[in-house]
C-alpha cells in the first residue's frame, strides 16, 4: 500500500460531471447525503451498472439525476410504487430510492407503508429538511412546530410525523435515522441498510439552507449543520445543547432491526407453488 | 516602565542595603493541578513562622483543575514588602514537573539559584495541537544534561518514582520537600513536624520516609542523571509523513462557506469570488472533514501514507 491514495473514494467517477456544478442551493444538505449514500455504494463494492436509483419530485429526488447510474426520475410521491415493480422484475438489481420529506410522507405516505408491509428488499432514503424545498417552501409532515413557511405564515401548528417511527410501525425491517453532520456514520448506516435484506429506511436530517433556513432565521448553512446536533437526544449523541434546533428531539442510529420474510421470495415461492397446482389440476 | 511591581521591588531593595542581612529568601514553587504545590508552599510559611520570620506567599491556582498551571511564590525574611518574586531573583525554583519547571526557569537567580525539579513528565492535552499523524507533541524536549550545562547546581531527581515505589505517587511532593530542606537553613526536624501535620494520618509514615529519602538524595546526589521518563515515540510513528494535497474545483463551489468554518486548522478561506482556498497547505492534517461536508463535491483531498512497518 505504499504511498497509494488512502482513500479511493473519488465521488466524482460515479457522477455525470458534465451537469456540475449541480442545481442546489449554496450549503444545502442534500449533497451531503448523496455523497455519504455513493461513499456507502462504493464501500460495498455495488457496480453502478446493477444499481438502480429511483427518485420523486423534489431537490431531494432530484440528486438522483446527477448520479451516473440506472435512474428513474418519476412522478411526485411514487417511487417506490416505480422501484416495488422494479424490484419485482428485476431482483438482480440493487434498488435504491431517494425521496423527500414533503415526497414521502405527504403524497407519497401511502406508498411508504403499503411497501414497508411488503418489505421487499430495497433501500429507501428519505431528505427530511422539514420543508417543500423545491417548490418554494410550504408545510411538510415534518416540519417543526412554530416554523414559518409559506402555507404557515403564523407558524406551523400542527403535530409532527416521527417517520422512523411510521416505518417501523408499518413493518420496515431496518429503520435508522442520521444527520448529515456525521458524515461517516451516515455512509455506515447506508451500508447497514443497503446489506440488509428487506425494507430498509433511512431518514437523513438534511437542511433546507436557503428556503426553510432563510425563512426562520436559522443561520448560515455553517450554523445550520453545525446545530443539529443539538436535535439529537442526549443518549445517542453525547452533547445536548440547550436550545435544540429541532425541538423534535431525535434519536439517531439504526432503530429497528427486525427479521421479516422477504417479500420477493415469498412472491416468487408462492407463485411457483400455485403454478404447480394448476398445472396439476389441468393435466 | 513605572509598573507598581517595579517601584515596590526598587522600595525593598533600598531597604535591604549592603551590610544588613535583611533580602527576602525566595522561593517559587511550580507544577500543575493536583501535584501538592500549595501543600508545599504552606509548609514553608508555617516553618518561617514558626522561626519568627516574616512570609508572604501569593498563588495561583484557580484556573488549575486537575493538570492546569499552579505556581507559588513565597518570599521569607526579617521584613518583606512584596509578596512575588521579580524575574531573575528566586533563590530556589521547585518544580514538580519537568516542563513546568523550564518554563518558570527565568525567575531563577542566574549566579546563586538552586533549580530542584522532578524529572516526571507530564503532557497536557495542549501540547498535542499538532494533529498531524507522526507530529511531535509541544512538549519542552530539553533534557536534563542540556539544562546542566546552564546550572551546573541542578537537582533534578525522579520523585515521583520515589513515591510510587514507596508506595504513594502523591509523596512526591514530600521527597521534593526533603530536597528543598537542604537548600534552606531550617533544621530536618522542623519540617518533619509540619508535614506530618498537613498530611492525612494514614500517610504520616510514607511522607516520613519520602522526605528523607529527598533529603539524602540532595545531601548525596548520585552521579548519573535521572533519565526523563518520557519514553521517545516509536520509530515507526517518528518516521510517518504524509503528504497531503487538497484539489478544488473551483467551478464547483458555491461560497457556502461549511468547509472554511468546520476546518480544524483553519486553512481555508473564502477569497474575493467567494470560492474557496487553502491558505496555508502546510497546516491541513488531512483529517477529510472538508470533503465530507461539502455539498457541492468542490474539495478533494488527496493523501499518501506509507503504511507502517
Ligand atoms: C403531483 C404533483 N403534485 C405537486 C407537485 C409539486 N411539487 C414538486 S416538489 C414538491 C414537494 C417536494 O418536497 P420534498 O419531497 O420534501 O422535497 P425537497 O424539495 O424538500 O427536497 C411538490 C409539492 C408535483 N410536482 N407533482
Ligand atoms: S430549496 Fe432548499 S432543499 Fe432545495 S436546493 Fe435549495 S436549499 Fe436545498
Ligand atoms: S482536510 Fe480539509 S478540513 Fe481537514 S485540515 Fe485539511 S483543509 Fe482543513
Ligand atoms: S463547502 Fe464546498 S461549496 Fe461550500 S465553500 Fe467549501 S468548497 Fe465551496
Ligand atoms: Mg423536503
Amino acid at each position: 500500500m505504499q504511498g497509494t491514495e488512502h482513500s479511493d473514494f473519488d465521488i466524482r467517477d460515479y457522477l455525470r460531471t458534465d451537469l456540475f456544478p449541480h442545481f442546489m442551493c449554496p450549503g444545502c444538505g442534500h449533497g451531503i447525503a448523496l455523497r455519504a449514500l455513493l461513499w456507502a455504494l462504493h464501500e460495498l463494492d455495488i457496480s453502478m451498472n446493477n444499481l438502480a436509483l429511483v427518485s420523486g419530485i423534489g431537490c431531494s429526488g432530484r440528486t438522483a439525476a446527477y448520479v451516473d447510474t440506472n435512474t428513474m426520475h418519476v412522478t411526485h410521491g411514487r417511487p417506490l410504487a416505480f422501484a416495488t415493480g422494479l424490484k419485482l422484475a428485476r431482483p438482480d438489481l440493487e434498488v435504491v430510492v431517494i425521496t423527500g420529506d414533503g415526497d414521502c410522507l405527504a403524497i407519497g405516505g401511502n406508498h411508504l407503508i403499503h411497501a414497508c408491509r411488503r418489505n421487499l428488499d430495497m433501500t429507501c432514503v428519505m431528505l427530511n429538511n422539514e420543508v417543500y424545498g423545491m417548490t418554494g417552501g410550504q408545510v411538510s409532515p415534518t416540519t417543526s412546530n412554530d416554523r414559518f413557511t409559506t402555507t404557515t405564515p403564523l407558524g406551523n401548528h400542527e403535530p409532527v410525523f416521527d417517520a422512523c417511527e411510521l416505518a417501523t410501525a408499518a413493518g420496515a425491517s431496518l429503520v435508522g435515522r442520521e444527520i448529515t453532520l456525521q458524515t461517516p456514520s451516515l455512509k455506515d448506516l447506508f451500508k447497514t441498510a443497503l446489506s440488509h435484506r428487506g425494507f430498509s429506511f433511512v431518514e437523513v436530517i438534511s437542511d433546507c439552507t436557503e428556503i426553510y433556513g432563510r425563512k426562520n432565521d436559522l443561520g448560515n448553512s455553517t450554523e445550520m449543520i453545525l446545530k443539529q446536533k443539538s436535535g439529537i437526544r442526549p443518549e445517542s449523541y453525547g452533547n445536548a445543547v440547550e436550545h435544540p434546533f429541532r425541538p423534535g428531539d431525535w434519536k439517531t442510529g439504526i432503530l429497528t432491526r427486525v427479521e421479516r420474510p422477504e417479500y420477493g421470495d415469498s412472491y416468487r415461492q408462492h407463485i411457483a407453488t400455485k403454478q404447480r397446482a394448476v398445472k396439476t389440476v389441468t393435466k | 516602565m513605572n509598573s507598581p511591581l517595579q517601584s515596590t521591588v526598587v522600595a525593598e531593595r533600598r531597604h535591604s542595603a549592603p551590610g544588613e542581612s535583611t533580602a527576602a529568601t525566595n522561593v517559587l514553587v511550580v507544577g500543575v493541578g493536583g501535584q501538592g504545590v500549595i501543600m508545599i508552599s504552606k509548609v514553608i510559611a508555617l516553618l518561617c513562622q514558626q522561626h519568627r520570620l516574616q512570609v508572604k506567599q501569593s498563588e495561583v491556582h484557580g484556573m488549575a483543575k486537575r493538570g492546569g498551571v499552579v505556581f507559588s511564590h513565597v518570599r521569607f525574611g526579617e521584613q518583606v514588602y512584596s509578596p512575588t518574586i521579580p524575574a531573575g531573583e528566586a533563590d530556589v525554583v521547585l518544580a514538580l514537573e519537568w516542563a513546568e519547571g523550564l518554563r518558570w526557569l527565568k525567575y531563577l537567580n542566574p549566579e546563586t539559584g538552586t533549580f530542584i525539579v522532578d524529572t516526571q513528565q507530564i503532557v497536557p492535552p495542549f501540547a498535542c495541537r499538532n494533529r498531524k499523524p507522526g507530529g511531535l507533541p509541544g512538549y519542552d524536549q530539553l533534557t536534563v544534561d542540556q539544562i546542566r550545562t546552564r546550572l551546573p547546581g541542578i537537582l533534578a531527581l525522579d520523585a515521583s518514582g520515589a513515591a510510587t515505589e514507596l508506595g504513594n505517587p502523591k509523596a512526591a511532593n514530600t521527597v521534593l520537600l526533603g530536597a528543598l530542606s537542604t537548600a534552606l537553613e531550617f533544621p530536618a526536624e522542623g519540617w518533619q513536624e509540619l508535614i506530618a501535620g498537613a498530611v492525612p494520618a494514614r500517610t504520616v509514615e510514607i511522607n516520613r520516609q519520602a522526605f528523607n529519602m529527598g533529603r539524602e538524595w540532595a545531601l548525596h546526589p548520585p552521579t548519573e542523571a535521572p533519565r526523563l521518563d518520557k519514553s521517545p515515540p516509536p520509530a515507526s510513528v517518528q518516521t510517518l509523513e504524509r503528504s497531503v494535497h487538497l484539489e478544488i474545483t473551483d467551478a464547483w463551489c458555491k461560497g457556502c462557506d461549511i468547509c472554511v468554518k468546520t476546518c480544524p486548522e483553519r486553512c481555508l478561506v473564502l477569497n474575493a469570488h467567494q470560492v474557496v482556498e487553502i491558505t496555508d497547505p502546510g497546516a491541513c492534517t488531512g483529517c477529510r472533514m472538508c470533503e465530507w461536508l461539502c455539498p457541492d463535491f468542490a474539495i478533494r483531498l488527496h493523501s499518501s501514507i506509507p503504511e507502517p512497518e
